[in-house]
């Protein structure tokens, strides 16, 4: 007979000793740079990965530090304007066959070791590559709208079967076939945690830091089409049902970062091809509910006389003081009286 | 450092956390102790931001996956390093008096736990008191949906609901936590009736008028019978009879 209090004891016991059996190791690799305000929060909620590399790109406040006060491998590296290009060189120092890449800004809830430790035990045999939604926090608030979320990530995989491309914050080339790729379906699954943004503002500079470094082809330039990627950011991105006015605020940044990428691919090379004016203002504010969101005076002001208009009761009112009018003389000529009377 | 921690367990229903936070705040208020609070957001669908709930005295501790309700409890009682716990249930509002009353029924030598009287939104009692009925019938409320006010500042009794449970932490891992075989409900009785074990008793207090509406979060009601099954399985014939 078991005594209560030993239920969960025992039970704890015979999980870790199966696990044990076959437990996949994890190496977590994590790319810093003046990340002094966010990483505590990522190391505290992998302290449950096997090895961690942090990959620290010549950071100027106390990152490494605190980076050695958690007791990771710190490795350092010169500047790139491109973060993912470099991920590839620091795969092959990792020294476990799982890999787990976080950046800075990003974290995993309280009960992720235990999660990513059942899921390479279910799926570990038969899959490669895990894609992990994430929540994005821009300007204080959760995004749930189309174009942000699930947003699913590839950051874990078995070592070998991702390479990421010469760029910033684009989905890497995956080596393995669609039916080992494991897909995390929201909700009450895995999530990557990212606070991306404190303002609109930052959010604003970033994506033009982005397009300024990005790489942009030799050929094939059309500023009609960089155009059209706007228009499609726009739809894509707005979705004020879920995320409200903030929503509308980010559509129309994402959008004017592709017209701003065409203008700076143009530039790039050398401005000879022509831009087509008729393109120049692409954005309009038209919203998928313009009656909630855009209220305009003039409509609004139509609408209520149409409806003033529309009331039975007003109507047979004016009908009937004039039918008394016509009918009868002796109450006109008695209410002139009065009115001579009263207004003497 | 922070003499009571409040362990919140909440999924979605963000207004009505941030009433139950509204009311714990207030009534820890009256207090001379200070307070923390730990919510353990129980895969939301959209997360609790620490910036959403505005009060500096709030942790979160995110789960994605659904986790069980002992589990996430001790989990939560880990991070936290005060004398006091108390669990409360996110549709649980605490009255002004709620805390100062069972703080004072907490501090008596020999008390291991202390609940409260709660109350339907209509006034009706949803909780006084667990008691136990013979054979399958089991551990149930006392006197649920009556009308009826306290006679006596407390009342013992062999368990009380985990909705609002005030507890030393000391005796709380003492005890190893909540016993995280249950899916969710009943792992409050089962840590009850271990307390009154260990010999320590359990009470009651009529703490002013704090509100539950119970059982709120959708999907959480189907849980219960397995969990009662357990119960039943490990405790039959092992607590009194007196309901």
């Amino acid at each position: 007979m078991v005594h209560p209090a030993n239920y969960s004891l025992s039970i704890g016991v015979e999980n870790t000793q199966s696990m044990g059996k076959k437990m996949q190791k994890i190496t977590v690799i994590i790319h810093t740079r003046d990340s002094q305000a966010t990483l505590p929060r990522l190391l505290d909620s992998i302290s449950w990965a096997d090895e961690c590399i942090v990959v620290d790109m010549e950071s100027t406040n106390r990152t490494c530090e605190i980076a050695l006060q958690y007791g990771v491998t710190l490795l350092s590296t010169s500047i790139v304007l491109r973060v993912d290009g470099i991920r590839n060189n620091f795969i092959e120092r990792a020294q476990h066959e799982w890999i787990f890449i976080l950046d800075s800004d990003e974290y995993l809830s309280a009960d992720a070791g235990q999660v990513v430790r059942s899921l390479l035990e279910e799926y570990g045999r038969n899959r490669d590559i895990f894609s992990i939604p994430r929540y994005n926090m821009i300007a204080g608030q959760i995004m749930r709208g189309s174009g942000w979320y699930p947003d699913h990530q590839i950051r874990l995989f078995r070592k070998g079967c991702v390479r990421w491309s010469d760029s910033t914050h684009k989905l890497p080339e995956l080596l393995a076939t669609p039916e080992r790729i494991q897909r995390l379906e929201p909700p009450g699954c895995l999530h990557i945690h990212h606070d991306n943004y404190d303002s609109i503002t930052q959010f604003i500079e970033r994506q033009l830091k982005y397009s300024l470094n990005d790489r942009y082809p030799d050929q094939g330039f059309s500023f009609e089409r960089y155009v059209a990627m706007a228009y499609e950011e726009f739809g894509f991105r707005l979705d004020e049902k879920n995320d409200g006015e903030l929503s509308f605020a980010l559509a129309t940044v994402m959008a004017w970062d592709r017209v701003m990428r065409g203008l700076i691919h143009w530039e790039k090379l050398g401005r000879k091809d022509t831009l087509s004016h008729a393109f120049s203002l692409p954005v309009t504010t038209i919203s998928r509910y313009p009656d909630c969101i855009f209220p305009s005076d003039v409509e609004e002001l139509r609408r209520r006389i149409q409806e003033f208009e529309s009331v039975p009761g007003l109507k047979m009112l004016k009908k009937l003081v004039n039918s008394l009018r016509k009918k009868n003389s002796r109450i006109v000529g008695l209410m002139k009286k009065m009115r001579k009377y009263l207004f003497k | 450092m922070n003499t009571l921690c409040a362990i919140i367990v909440s999924r979605g229903l963000d207004e009505m956390l941030r009433f139950c936070l509204k009311s714990f705040f207030e009534s820890a208020d009256q207090l001379y102790e200070s307070v923390e609070v730990i919510i353990a957001d129980n895969a939301s669908p959209r997360p609790y931001t620490e910036s959403s709930l505005s009060e500096r005295r709030i942790r979160v501790l995110r789960f994605d996956v659904q986790t069980r309700f002992a589990v996430a409890c001790n989990r939560c009682v880990k991070e936290c390093e005060t004398k006091k716990l108390i669990f409360l249930n996110n549709d649980v509002f605490l009255d002004r008096s709620s805390l100062n009353k069972m703080l004072q029924n907490s501090c008596r030598a020999g008390i291991g736990v202390v609940g409260s009287w709660l109350y339907f939104p209509d006034g009706r009692v949803q909780h006084r008191g667990v008691v136990f009925g013979h054979g399958d019938i089991g551990p149930y409320h006392l006197n649920r949906g009556q009308f009826l006010d306290p006679r006596s500042p407390f009342e013992e009794y062999q368990a009380v609901t985990g909705a609002c449970l005030m507890v030393n932490r000391s005796l709380f891992n003492q005890l190893g936590g909540f016993n995280e075989s249950y899916q969710f409900g009943l792992e409050d009785i089962d840590f009850c009736l271990r307390v009154r074990q260990h010999g320590y008793r359990v009470l009651c207090a009529n703490a002013g008028r704090p509100m539950h509406f119970e059982s709120f979060t959708p999907g959480r009601v189907e849980l219960d019978g397995p969990s009662r099954q357990l119960f039943l399985e490990h405790w039959r014939g092992k607590y009194t009879i007196d309901g």
